[in-house]
């Protein structure tokens, strides 16, 4: 009879597939994950706290370094929540100009999503300096719109901090036939890929019932299959005018959630053009030194790249929040990791994770 | 065994096909920028150090209240001939400073502005702590430096 004991493996926290500062705690017999403790909190920056002491014109910055891969969708959830609190009335053109441009960045966020997916699945630099280099010409629309290429920063409550500068509708416009025509090259890399098929297929598959369980949202719960999209479900802003489909999966696997991504890009192209052809006329500009006094409190989400991100805010007629907690999509997607990954490869524990697409600064808060 | 060489074959084709991705991408126009001999342009709205016109401030302090880093400090003092505020002392901390450019939206007079360098490294780390706003060459250092020496300048043209 042969003897054999579980090992126990630190993974990460610097670890370059763990996508940030994770750590997880693998039990292997031999190299089959037995289980999988992830440990958060490297990243903890107490945002909760700081925004009892900001008003929330002030704590806006901040939320652009939650979820640093998507900051406009971030500071459009604030300020809806805001608005939700407030019952501000939103001009039709910031209203446009928010769809957008929060498009804009969930493509810039997928790109970025699968490109790193791709490379924990060892296809090296190629696809993700492809993807970086698409990611590029949106980052630097949001360059001309706001001045800043990361933290952004640009919404406030009740409108935008700036109308589009000339020439950027454009740049927009041009970007979009360019993305599209990139994508099909991008697909072409890796979704016809054999390898890539046989490193993803059937690899940390998650059942409609343990995402829902888990609360899981976003792209990872339509891969597996359950539609459920709050752009379409419960409609904000204008996204109830305008024509798209919510892609959805069949069998859960990270190859999935892979294509669901992919697909929603294109969605989401659709959506942009759309809301360029309306886009009306109008001051979206908003008061910035305006200040608000909250009473009671709200709950509101938003459909950020990643999933349902939501505000909650008690205010009690002060100008900082009495407690404001957010709902991180990201927190919820990387407790599932557990369940999905026994039974797995390490290598396959790395699959499912980069399909996953976790961002630490919003899971630590 | 067959099922094997198959996969093996179309693996392979794949492969290729990827590549032939890459050979078409090679002949496109290059998008890197060589950082150090090519520098970016920034844009208009681009938001880089906190910057001052000293003129035009009237010391509302509306700035140092929106500010949500606490970056700047700034102390007035009232004219008693023109009964007009001024400063008396604008500092910056640029080590607290994230950039989010509030401080520029606020001013009523646009004093305060983020000015457009983004080469924002320091040699000392107390000279980053405290920069004195009112100085008219706070960023002097941070400018680009002159022409090589070797170059041609009008004083070897003489």
């Amino acid at each position: 009879m042969m003897e054999y004991e579980e090992l126990i493996i630190n993974m990460g926290p610097q670890h370059p597939s763990t996508h940030g500062v994770l750590y997880l705690e693998l039990k292997l017999d031999g190299e089959v994950v037995l289980d999988c403790r992830p440990n958060i909190g490297y990243l903890h920056r107490s945002i909760e706290k700081i925004a009892e002491n900001r008003s929330f014109v002030q704590f806006m910055p901040f939320t652009d370094r939650l979820d640093y891969l998507a900051s406009m969708n971030n500071n459009l959830g604030l300020c809806l929540t805001v608005e939700k609190l407030m019952n501000i009335a939103v001009s039709p053109r910031a209203q446009y100009l928010r769809v957008i441009i929060a498009e804009l960045n969930r493509i810039a966020s997928h790109l970025f999503a699968v490109s790193t997916f791709a490379q924990d699945l060892g296809a090296f630099a190629t696809p993700l300096f492809y993807a970086l280099r698409d990611r590029e010409k949106i980052i630097q629309i949001f360059d001309h719109i706001c001045g800043q290429r990361l933290t952004y920063n640009y919404m406030r409550v009740g409108g935008v901090s700036g109308d589009l500068p000339a020439g950027v509708d454009a740049l927009i416009k041009e970007y979009i036939p360019y993305q599209r025509k990139m994508l099909d090259e991008f697909e072409t890399l890796l979704t016809g890929n054999v390898i890539f098929c046989a490193r993803s297929k059937n690899i940390g598959v998650l059942s409609k019932e343990t995402a829902i369980k888990y609360g899981v949202t976003g792209p990872n719960l339509r891969a597996s299959g359950y539609k459920w999209d709050l752009r379409k479900d419960e409609p904000y802003l204008v996204y109830d005018k305008f024509d798209f489909d919510i892609p959805t999966g069949e069998n859960g696997d990270s190859w999935d959630r892979y294509i669901v991504r992919i697909r929603e890009i294109r969605e989401s192209l659709k959506i942009i053009e759309q809301a360029l052809g309306g886009l009306p006329e109008g001051d979206p500009v908003a008061k910035v030194n305006k200040v608000f006094r909250p009473n009671g409190e709200t709950y509101m989400c938003t459909e950020n790249p990643r999933g349902e991100l939501g505000f909650y805010i008690v205010g009690d007629g002060n100008i900082f929040p009495y407690r404001l907690k957010i709902r991180a999509p990201s927190f919820s997607n990387l407790s599932v990791l557990s369940a999905m990954v026994k039974g797995l490869n390490i290598s396959d524990t790395v699959c499912a994770l980069g399909s996953l697409d976790i961002v630490m600064g919003e899971i630590d808060r | 065994m067959f099922k094997m060489i198959t996969y093996v074959f179309s693996g392979l084709l794949s492969i290729l096909k990827g590549l032939g991705i890459t050979w078409n991408n090679m002949f496109r126009k290059a998008v890197t920028l060589q950082y150090p001999l090519q520098k970016p342009v920034m844009t208009e709205r681009f938001r880089g150090l906190v910057d001052l016109i000293p003129e035009k401030c009237i010391a509302c302090s509306q700035c140092v209240k929106i500010c949500p880093t606490a970056a700047l400090d700034l102390t007035s003092a009232v004219n008693p001939e023109t009964k007009k505020k001024s400063p008396c002392t604008f500092v910056f901390n640029g080590e607290l400073c994230c950039f989010c450019g509030l401080c520029q939206e606020v001013c009523p007079t646009s004093a305060i502005f983020l000015n457009n360098i983004y080469e924002a490294a320091y040699y000392k780390h107390e000279d980053m702590l405290k920069i004195d706003l009112l100085k008219v060459d706070k960023y002097a250092h941070l400018a680009p430096k002159k022409a090589c020496p070797c170059s041609k300048t009008s004083e070897t043209r003489k």
